[in-house]
């Protein structure tokens, strides 16, 4: 068992067993799913929506290398810089790198999960430039030093009193829990970083093609910020994030908005292609866009998973899932959480240390419904069990179980065999109270579970007795 | 750099044109497409009952000149300080009766001071589907509708459309897609519900977003 599992094993205990945690999270969940219910029903047909979006990212996705180079030569027609950059450390150098020669002290970040991905900020720190989060869920959990607990509401785990203890401590100027007062100290310390850094950075949920425009959606407004006040804009995306047409955004739009808080449309939909014009008021001196590879062309040669890239990064699986719901963000160890990080981690960071996450589902498919682009999210985990029984480790125990299972599904009486002898050992394990032992092969199970009693005939002979056969 | 850039590229344009061969499954389009969002038929209606849910005021006036009028009561319940103005020459008819009471900082003088009390721009278009105001670099600058507490839209009922297909439509073929650096559809005023899913206005942009959308 890798480490990640173990560790995965041990938070989703921890947090399962931990109900103050666990109403948390209901609430908030709860909350947002209610939202995103009443959002659907203002589409004539949301069903169609989720079909052509999905037609639109298949078009992308399909035609990938044609519309990245009509996105890049677009913003370069408009005077800015597109940097490609294989892996994580090329696109952190590139950024590093770039801050130090224009010499930058501060960069202002606004919400950015591919920053999160290829660890962004600690870069930064280590030459010496300070970070600051810009997104008031993303201000909280860097001001505790924890990772973003959720895609879309990063700080969604705490309560009003643990963020207003953390502002007392960080912030000094304020003593008091609510929401109202705790946002404005918020917005007083940000609005100082805002007009005192050199370097915005910032994600894009979209790249335009036709238009070479990087789209941003935020309620907040920091992105808006972060994008018009330092003189240096850089927008780091996956490579997956283009779109052929500005007019696709006439649906995405109220689709990710829709699908991510129940909003019919998010508060600010922000579209920057390019450095100031030399007639505009104000703008960044400098726009570079940093299209990130990290594995993502591996994931697109698979033609079977191709469409996982179709992701708009908007959370509604996680809070479809009944996994995500039980054990929280956090337990996942990973940038990406929920359903849509369990498909996808194990393709960025490898299948043999991260396959325990395609087993953290109960495939009961509400991911799969609730997607907005239509990805095949439970049937993506059982094709990554597939592999994993292929090509990673799987337990011993498990491996000759299915041998035995294999052998005794052969024939009528190796069936009826097997059968009798997993009836005594569960009396033989049931006397001697070995069950939920690491002598028991069920243990993970029975673990938390009582077993019932073994029964005294097989299902086979009930049934001959009940219908005559006898 | 300049190495690396052309190397990591071509590398990853080489994988994408590989990976490609293969061509992903796909769900088939329904025969028949399908309605996605319902007509909007009444825009003026639609759009002041978008605003009241998304929480922007908006005024309907008879003219342009009973807007500028109107605006000068909103600068006068507001906290002393600048307010910035997109330097056109409409609003700068209108900058006489506003500039009695308060001191106008022009968008040609240089971007909005972080001191200004409330931005008054025109707009690129109204969205009648989401209650929207759609805005470009032209209108003030970027951060001219962000900055201050209050922006202020003055703006035309013939610049209203009925959704956002029209609204791109109409920004593409007018040229300001290509001509601006920056575009942004602004609904309802700056919020966050990050503590606790409650809704708190005035998160980093605006508090208020009021429009006055004059019918001549």
């Amino acid at each position: 068992m890798s480490t990640a599992s173990r560790e995965f094993l041990r938070r989703a205990a921890e947090k399962s067993a931990d109900l103050n945690h666990r109403e948390i999270l209901r609430r908030v969940v709860d909350n947002c799913n209610t939202s995103m219910d009443s959002g659907r029903l203002r589409f004539a047909n949301w069903e169609a929506a989720r079909q052509r979006c999905h037609e639109i990212k298949w078009e992308a996705l399909n035609n990938l290398d044609r519309y990245l180079l009509e996105f890049e030569q677009r913003v370069k027609d408009r005077g800015g810089y597109v940097f490609w950059a294989e892996n994580s450390a090329e696109a952190c150098g590139y950024i590093t790198d770039l801050a130090i020669s224009r010499g930058v002290h501060k960069v202002v970040k606004s919400k950015s999960m591919v920053a999160e991905e290829i660890h962004l900020g600690p870069a930064l720190e280590k030459v010496g430039i300070e970070d600051i989060e810009t997104d008031l869920g993303e201000f909280i959990v860097q001001l505790r030093k924890e990772a973003p607990y959720h895609i879309v509401s990063p700080a969604m785990h705490l309560t009003r009193k643990d963020i207003a203890a953390l502002f007392k401590e960080k912030l000094g100027d304020i003593d008091t829990d609510d929401p109202q007062e705790l946002v404005a100290a918020a917005r007083r310390a940000l609005r100082r970083a805002f007009f005192s850094a050199e370097m915005g950075i910032s994600g894009a949920n979209f790249l335009v093609a036709d238009a070479g425009m990087i789209a941003l959606t935020t309620n907040e407004g920091n992105a808006r910020l972060c994008t018009s006040v330092p003189r240096i804009h850089v927008a780091i995306a996956g490579i997956e994030k283009v779109i052929p047409r500005l007019q696709d955004l006439a649906l995405f739009w109220p689709v990710l908005a829709t699908a991510g808080t129940g909003q019919p449309i998010t508060c600010y939909n922000t579209l920057t292609g390019g450095p100031r014009k030399p007639n505009e008021v104000d703008g960044p001196e400098e726009f570079h866009v940093v299209l990130l590879d990290n594995g993502r062309s591996e994931l697109l040669a698979d033609a079977e998973r191709r469409d996982v890239l179709h992701c708009i990064r908007c959370g509604a699986c996680l809070n479809a899932c009944p996994v995500y719901r039980t054990v929280g963000g956090h337990t996942y160890g990973t940038t990406y959480q929920g359903p849509i990080g369990s498909v996808l981690t194990p393709h960025l960071r490898g299948l043999n240390e991260f396959q325990h996450l395609s087993y953290a589902s109960s495939l009961c498919g509400a991911c799969t419904d609730v997607c907005p682009v239509k990805i095949d999210l439970h049937h993506h985990l059982l094709e990554n069990r597939r592999d994993a029984v292929r090509s990673a480790d799987r337990p011993f125990t498990e491996r000759i179980g299915f041998k035995i299972w294999r052998w005794a599904m052969q024939s009528e009486g190796r069936f009826a065999l097997a059968g009798w002898f997993a009836r005594a050992a569960m009396r033989i394990a049931h006397s001697m109270k070995l069950e939920g032992t690491a002598l028991d092969p069920l243990g993970p199970w029975s673990k938390n579970h009582a077993s019932p009693a073994a029964p005294k005939r097989s299902f086979r002979a009930l049934w001959g007795k009940a219908n005559g056969a006898d | 750099m300049a190495q690396t850039e052309s190397a990591s590229r071509d590398k990853i344009l080489a994988r994408i044109r590989a990976a490609l061969r293969e061509p992903a499954p796909r769900h088939e389009p329904a025969s028949q497409p399908k309605t996605i969002f319902a007509p909007v038929t009444e825009a003026l209606a639609r759009f002041q009952k978008e605003c009241a849910t998304n929480i922007t005021e908006c005024i309907v006036t008879p003219n342009r000149r009973a807007s500028a009028s109107a605006v000068k009561d909103v600068l006068a319940s507001i906290p002393p300080g600048d307010v910035f103005v997109q330097d056109s020459p409409e609003l700068r008819q209108f900058a006489e009766e506003w500039s009695k009471d308060r001191s106008i900082q022009w968008s040609s003088e240089g971007p909005p001071r972080e001191s200004s009390q409330a931005t008054i721009t025109a707009c690129e278009a109204l969205v009648a589907q989401t209650g929207s105001v759609l805005v470009s670099a032209a209108c003030g600058g970027r951060g001219a509708s962000v900055v201050a507490p209050v922006h202020i839209v003055i703006a035309t009922v013939d610049e209203l459309v009925p959704d956002l297909d029209a609204a791109l439509a109409s920004v593409l073929e007018r040229g300001i897609v290509s001509v601006n650096s920056y575009l942004c559809l602004i609904t309802g005023s700056s919020r966050t519900a990050d503590i606790e899913k409650i809704l708190v206005m005035g998160a980093h942009g605006p508090r208020r977003l009021i429009v006055f959308l004059s019918l001549a």
